[in-house]
């Protein structure tokens, strides 16, 4: 295509998108909302599938200790536990240092802990590491088999449970995003109906001296997708910012939680939500052409 | 002489609801190439579906229509745009300029789809306008012109690309009498020197203009006459 025609179609677009500025304007916010929403979701799910394969990857276990047991039984769960085949390690962590652990973790949020006075809710609890990833459920097993073992954590164990939660997560994103892209595609198909409509007279003009139908739709696409990448683009401003901030809260409230590095994975997410735009206004206004220019 | 158009059996049908309307009820015509000839006929008869046909703006629902001996009945749209485009030059009652481009870019529109390049298009276009005189108001936008001007432009855009058939519905109908003159003056022109011309018109007066009149009444040609002589060239009343 010339530069002339380019120049032409690009300024047809614009003009167009004022004269219908309200229901243009309504595209792009229903667009950029949309995709704001996918954007959040999309950001979340990937988020926790992170954290859970992290977690599944780790190879350690808490054993929570009753309260009650003496000095003798604690040492008897330790040695029995350091007898265990896989393990490499055993640290013990008293309840005292479980507290300063979990205050620095806090961070600007340590106040919470205020509340509890000079008590301490705390179990006293062995750090067991294992020497693969593998070994860690059999072992998990056999320590809490152990008398005076409250309870056994694991990351494997949250993270199947973290694996379930981002199904079902991903599960209603593909809910919420054909009910969005529905949404979406029908309000950007009756922006560009209301072009074709203001156009009418000179589509059949350009019918009458033998335009194809191609050249005839391709101005109204173009305005579709200029919808589109317009909305796409807020979205992934909006996003941007969103997890930026986002990132900042989780380093200084919960500074164990390993989010996705915001660069590059933003800049694909941007990438995505542009393509996304331009994909639902390549339908909406194909919708919309199909149905009202008979072309 | 060669036939430009050559159409059998016609039939044009609508649903309207559950009935069927036949907007064209069996239609022969011939004309060849050369010919001027005027439709005429009362409202709602169907010169305007005939002429939709005859334009390949639409297709037949029975019947077969050659055009320089080329059946086009079952023709995709797109290649129906492309005879529009090549073959066919129309003319309208209002004009159908496009208000934004100039005189010039309003007939060089055809040459556009069909993909010429711009010095071609430039030249094919002072061309045409030259053939109706208005090569002066090349740069003018159709606002800037009188309604005669207008439809010269017009006529200038249907005949830019060379078309084997011109096809005017009403031209003379938003004109006064001196434009009127003037443009029917132009279609004389054409017309001697050697385009095939259909006429769509009310007016008896516009008619005779033509050498032949063809009358449609219910969508069916009544009369099919020679105006120079006044003899009945074909009679199916
Ligand atoms: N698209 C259509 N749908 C239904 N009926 C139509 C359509 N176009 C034309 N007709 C009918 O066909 C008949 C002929 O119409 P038309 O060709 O426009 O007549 P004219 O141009 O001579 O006034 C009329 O009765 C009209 O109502
Ligand atoms: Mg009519």
């Amino acid at each position: 295509m010339k530069l002339q025609t380019i120049e032409y179609y690009f300024r047809e677009v614009i003009i167009s998108m004022i004269r219908n500025r309200w229901m243009s304007f309504a595209s792009i916010g229903t667009v950029a909302v949309s995709l704001f929403i996918l954007g959040v979701f999309l950001i979340i799910v990937m988020n926790m599938g992170k954290m859970a394969s992290s977690l599944e990857s780790q190879v350690q276990i808490s054993a929570y200790l009753n309260d009650e047991i003496s000095k003798e039984e604690r040492a008897d769960i330790e040695r029995m536990t350091r007898d265990l085949s896989a393990v490499s390690k055993v640290e013990y962590i008293p309840k005292e240092s479980a507290l300063k652990i979990l205050r620095e973790r806090l961070g600007d949020n340590r106040k919470i802990l205020d509340a509890l006075g000079e008590s301490n809710p705390l179990p006293n609890s062995f750090l067991v590491t294992v020497t693969s990833a593998d070994a860690v459920k059999t072992t998990a097993a056999a320590i809490s088999d152990l008398y005076g073992v409250e309870e056994v954590k694991y990351g494997q164990d949250v993270a199947s449970n973290l694996f379930n939660l981002t199904h079902l997560m991903r599960f209603f994103g593909v809910v919420l995003t054909v009910i969005l892209s529905g949404a979406t595609i029908f309000i950007i198909a009756n922006t560009i109906r209301l072009t074709v409509f203001a156009r009418r007279k000179e589509i059949a003009i350009m019918k009458y001296v033998g335009a194809t139908d191609w050249f005839i739709r391709i101005p109204f696409i173009l305005e579709g997708i200029g919808l589109g990448i317009i909305g796409g683009t807020l979205s992934a401003i909006f996003l941007r910012n969103f997890y930026s901030a986002m990132a900042e809260k989780i380093y200084t409230t919960l500074a164990f939680f390993p989010m996705i590095e915001q660069y590059p994975f933003m800049n694909y997410v941007t990438l995505s939500l542009i393509l996304a735009g331009i994909f639902v206004g390549i339908l909406g206004s194909t919708v919309s052409l199909k149905r009202f220019l008979q072309v | 002489m060669s036939n430009v158009v050559t159409i059998t059996g016609v039939k044009k049908l609508y649903k309207m609801g559950s009935e069927i309307v036949a907007a064209l009820n069996g239609v022969d015509l011939k004309i060849d190439s050369g010919e001027f000839v005027a439709l005429m006929g009362p409202s709602g008869s169907g010169k305007s579906t005939l002429m939709n046909i005859l334009g390949c703006l639409d297709r037949p629902t029975v019947g077969s229509y050659k055009l320089l001996g080329k059946e086009v009945s079952g023709l995709s749209d797109d290649e129906l745009a492309i005879i529009r485009n090549k073959t066919i030059g129309f003319v309208f009652q209002n004009f159908n300029l496009l208000p934004k481009l100039t005189s010039l870019e309003n007939v060089a529109l055809p040459a556009v789809y069909a993909g010429l390049s711009s010095k071609d298009r430039k030249a094919l276009a002072l061309d045409a306008l030259k053939k109706v005189s208005l090569d002066d108001r090349a740069e003018h936008l159709p606002s800037e012109l009188s309604g005669g001007q207008r439809q010269r432009v017009a006529i200038a855009r249907a005949i830019a690309m060379k078309p084997s058939i011109i096809m005017a519905d009403e031209p003379t109908g938003n004109l006064d009498t001196k434009s009127t003159l003037e443009i029917m003056q132009i279609f004389r022109d054409l017309h001697a020197a050697g385009s095939t011309i259909i006429l769509v018109t009310h007016e008896p007066d516009i008619a005779q203009t033509a050498e032949r009149q063809i009358l449609v009444k219910d969508g069916k040609i009544t009369k099919d006459i020679l105006t120079a002589h006044t003899d009945e060239k074909i009679d199916i009343i």
